[in-house]
């Protein structure tokens, strides 16, 4: 009887196991392509309205750059004698007539790029998307004039712990219809930027508004708030910069939904796995006497670990002896 | 007794074998991988575009032709050679260089050229982990989807990292290699290092004339275990030099040098000799072909490129992938990553890997040419390049010029580490400097040197190609011969998932066999092998079932000797 039981099961465990097999090849497939597709969720976000009038406006005698620390390496540089003997290679640009003072009013009056949308000094110091007084299409009035200064470096990464570079602060908050002035203060030596988007790209080309620097200097831009509840992505787009910690978020009014990632806000979206570190401590030396630690290094061997291990198992093993001895003759009396 | 488990092997035995012998009357039928079902890439980068090619002048600026399918931005060129801070707006524009990245000024000898030059480098990471998404940002690609995790010196940079902002490819300056640094003997040069990236760094300067220790500006060495200290991210360091004697040397990172270096932290620099009206493209970004010599190379050449080669581990460039928290990737490449137990995966020439190479580091030749050729192998192992079809003549060791009497002719260069040579290549059909025309080869004849990650033909190969076999795309001509390259410029070729042989013939004869359900793949196996245990285990829950009777005897007997061992003691 139990032969032919045995024999049964063991013809079903195969015929199972082909059928396992074929559908394990045709699973194989999906799963692939997902990596380049998706982009970061952020990214999505695109403004509720998109008008199309565009308006043109002087935006004249806004101040762009102060220098707050000791100033680049260069700046000296423009004031030095070119004497260079320009035969085939003229200057687009005239530097002879730099000097240092230029930098205190910014540069951006006397020089370089000025499109509409776009000016940058000679230091590259840029502003991007600004708009002084193109009022969106939902607001009727400037609700409320503010200034926010926001300060970027590693520093501010300090208190983040896992993060390289950061903001002062994590998250604005404005009324709809504010017009805000952002003074943005580069404390590290290198570039930085403030780069907001989403914005209505009627607006704001490319939907972006953005401000860069090299540190340490302050550069300054407005832009107008929307008039409807809002939440806008803010970081610095150098490489790594956003994932390492500088990224925030503009709210307007309620705002929308949080933006993920921004240290100390809101959660990765992609978290790493920790581990527990074997890492040396004091309290390993401090508390143990010369003998102490012969003793310890005897059973941090591996094979006396294991010993023990056996010993405590075989422990174990004696105290359930009693429980045993109370199923068995509960068991025959059954029988 | 008649084993349970004797009937229970016999029965499967039976079972498996009955239908293996039945797999076996027919074999299964070829599969072709249909072209259709690769992501096929156009052979050129169709973001560049073909009028980069030609030779012409910017702001004065005159940029040599280079009939490569993706040559340099000739507006890096212009704005290489003038400076940043002189070349016209417009032109700056259409670099995406901060008007700060090069900034030449003051001709202290008065022979027409700038001799204070400063050059910002930036750090950047490519192909690194997102917390954002599951991928990489931003991208950069050596070969069809072949994305390792890199670090770079890049030019200082203006906007964004990547090309807009719905892409995550990286914009055209974030690349592999280091851009190639040339500069006059005798310039003061500012090599200015804003660390941009999360870990410290430094520039060591390999060959190069420069001072230990620099009064003002401090380090001069890069070594943080002899004159500085590490620099941090967010901090700037300038390196002064003001080199004495010319020649090819190196610079390159040398914190944790035995992983930042082969993370790509590492480039060629070229100090060019002193000549009047020596205005020199002071960045090669990208390296190769150089469309704007300095005086003393025209004098005697027709011809510059610049070749660096270089070799990666796909498990070092992992860990920037695998974690996104600074301190697991510190934690995983200064404790845990074991250099003397790693191999190289990615060999590249310029950055990329074969077919990319083809794109920009081809070595476009006429008869009767003579080209100056400048190679760097910053990989960890030895290399050695082989010519086909040429001799080439080594001129310089390391920066140095060898014994013009003694000079050797050669056909394989073998670099060691840092190591770089200069090599003068004839394109005169004598039979030695050149056997004649064609599209001949020049690759690392180590054979793991013409693979990417172990798939041929990949790496650093690349050709010297005559015009008379350059098509009109900058390609080398090949399909005359009926060679088809487009399958090299697909990303599933690189995922090991195209036959590469499929198509040489009608039948596809050496073409993928179709899965049989019945062939003993690792997954069969292995559920094969796990109701094997589990019978095993089902006999032998049968067997103590059995017998439970005689076992529990047995245990009673024990315990209660033991318990009488116990009592008696007492
Ligand atoms: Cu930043
Ligand atoms: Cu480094």
């Amino acid at each position: 009887m139990i032969k032919i039981i045995k024999i049964a099961f063991l013809l079903t465990g195969t015929m199972v196991l082909g059928s396992v097999a074929t559908a394990q090849q045709q699973q194989a497939k999906p799963n692939e392509h997902e990596q380049h597709q998706q982009h970061s969720e952020q990214q999505k976000e695109q403004p509720a309205a998109q008008h199309e009038h565009e308006e043109h406006h002087d935006h004249s005698g806004h101040s762009m750059s102060k220098t707050t620390g000791p100033a680049t390496d260069h700046t000296g540089e423009h004031d030095k004698d070119h004497s260079v003997d320009d035969k085939t290679h003229e200057h687009a640009i005239d530097h002879s007539k730099h000097n240092v003072e230029s930098t205190e009013h910014g540069d951006m009056h006397h020089h370089h790029h000025m499109d509409h949308d776009h000016m940058m000094d000679h230091e590259g110091t840029m502003i991007m998307g600004q708009n002084l007084d193109k009022l969106p299409s939902s607001c009727k009035s400037i609700s409320e004039e503010v200034e926010i200064t926001v300060r970027a470096g590693r520093k501010y990464a300090g208190k983040f712990p896992g993060t390289a570079f950061a903001f002062d602060q994590q998250e604005w908050r404005v009324k709809p219809c504010a017009k805000v002035t952002f003074h943005f203060i580069n404390e590290d030596q290198i570039r930085h930027q403030f780069m907001m988007h989403g914005l209505p790209k009627y607006l704001y080309k490319y939907g972006m508004f953005h401000l860069e620097v090299t540190g340490p200097k302050t550069v300054s831009g407005t832009i107008i708030a929307p008039g409807s509840d809002d939440t806008f992505l803010v970081h610095c787009d150098i490489s790594h910069h956003m994932e390492k910690g500088m990224k925030a978020q503009f709210i307007v009014g309620k705002g929308s939904e949080n933006i993920p990632s921004i240290p100390g806000l809101t959660p990765y979206n992609r978290t790493d796995i920790y581990e527990a570190e074997n890492l040396p401590r004091v309290s390993d030396k401090a508390n143990q006497s010369a003998m102490v630690r012969e003793i310890t290094k005897t059973f941090a061997k591996q094979d006396t670990q294991n010993y023990l291990i056996i010993l405590l198992g075989a422990l174990v093993g004696l105290l359930c002896i009693p429980l045993v001895k109370m199923l068995i003759p509960r068991k025959k009396t059954e029988k | 007794m008649p084993n349970p488990i004797l009937i229970a092997v016999m029965v499967f035995y039976l079972a498996t074998a009955s239908i293996t012998a039945q797999a076996s009357l027919k074999l299964p039928q070829t599969i072709k991988v249909d072209r259709a079902a690769l992501t096929a890439e156009p052979p050129c980068d169709p973001k560049i575009s073909p009028a980069w090619r030609e030779a012409q002048v910017i702001d004065g600026v005159k940029i040599d032709a280079s009939p490569a399918c993706s040559p340099d931005n000739p507006a890096w060129i212009a704005a290489a050679v003038k400076g940043t801070n002189n070349v016209s707006m417009d032109t700056l524009m259409k670099t995406g260089l901060s008007p700060d990245t090069i900034i030449k000024t003051d001709d202290l000898d008065g022979d027409g050229d700038p001799d204070r030059i400063i050059i910002k480098l930036e750090v950047m990471e490519l192909n690194g982990k997102s917390p954002d998404f599951p991928g990489i940002v931003p991208t950069f690609d050596i070969a069809p989807g072949v994305q390792p995790g890199v670090w770079v010196f890049a030019p200082k940079g203006s906007g964004m990292s990547t090309e807009n902002f719905e892409s995550v490819r990286a914009n055209p300056l974030l690349r592999l290699p280091a851009p190639v640094i040339r500069v006059e003997q005798g310039d003061i040069v500012q090599l200015v290092l804003e660390n941009t990236h999360y870990f410290p760094h430094s520039i060591h300067l390999h060959g190069v004339d420069h001072p230990f220790m620099h009064k003002e500006h401090g380090g001069g060495d890069g070594v943080p275990q002899t004159s500085e200290i590490e620099l941090m991210p967010g901090e700037r360091r300038v390196y002064e030099f003001q080199p004495r004697q010319a020649g090819t040397m190196f610079y390159h990172c040398h914190v944790q040098t035995h992983t930042h270096l082969s993370m790509g932290l590492a480039g060629m620099i070229v100090v060019e000799e002193n000549r009047p009206n020596n205005w020199l493209q002071t960045l090669n970004i990208g390296g190769g072909h150089v469309r704007h010599s300095s005086v003393a190379i025209k004098e005697k050449f027709d011809q510059e490129y610049d070749m660096h080669y270089h070799a990666m581990d796909k498990e070092l460039g992992d860990i920037i992938q695998k974690y996104n928290d600074p301190r697991l990737i510190a934690r995983d490449m200064n404790q845990r990553y074991d250099i003397t137990d790693s191999t190289e995966d990615y060999y590249t020439i310029n950055g990329l890997s074969f077919p990319y190479s083809l794109r920009e580091s081809l070595i476009i030749v006429k008869p009767d040419q003579k080209i100056k050729l400048r190679l760097l192998n910053s990989g960890g192992e030895m290399i050695a390049i082989h010519t086909h079809g040429h001799h080439a003549t080594i001129t310089h060791y390391d920066g140095v010029e060898h014994n013009p009497v003694a000079q050797i002719m050669r056909d394989v260069f073998d670099m060691a580490p840092a190591q770089r040579l200069d090599l003068t290549l004839e394109t005169t059909n004598d039979g030695k400097h050149s056997y004649g025309e064609g599209d001949w080869l020049i690759h690392d004849h180590r054979e793991k040197g013409i693979t990417t990650n172990g798939m041929a033909e990949g790496g650093s190969m690349s050709s010297i190609v005559y015009t008379s076999y350059l098509g009109e795309d900058g390609l080398p001509k090949t399909s005359h011969f009926g060679i088809d390259l487009s399958h090299f410029f697909t990303k599933e070729y690189w995922e090991r998932r195209v036959p590469i042989w499929q198509d040489l013939d009608e039948t596809a004869n050496l073409g993928s066999p179709a899965g049989q359900t019945v062939s003993m793949d690792a997954a069969t196996k292995n559920s094969l092998l796990n109701a094997t245990y589990g019978l095993l285990i089902g006999i032998l829950i049968y067997f103590i079932f059995s017998k439970r009777e005689y076992i529990k005897q047995s245990v009673m007997t024990v315990i209660s000797r033991n318990k009488d061992g116990k009592g008696s003691q007492q």
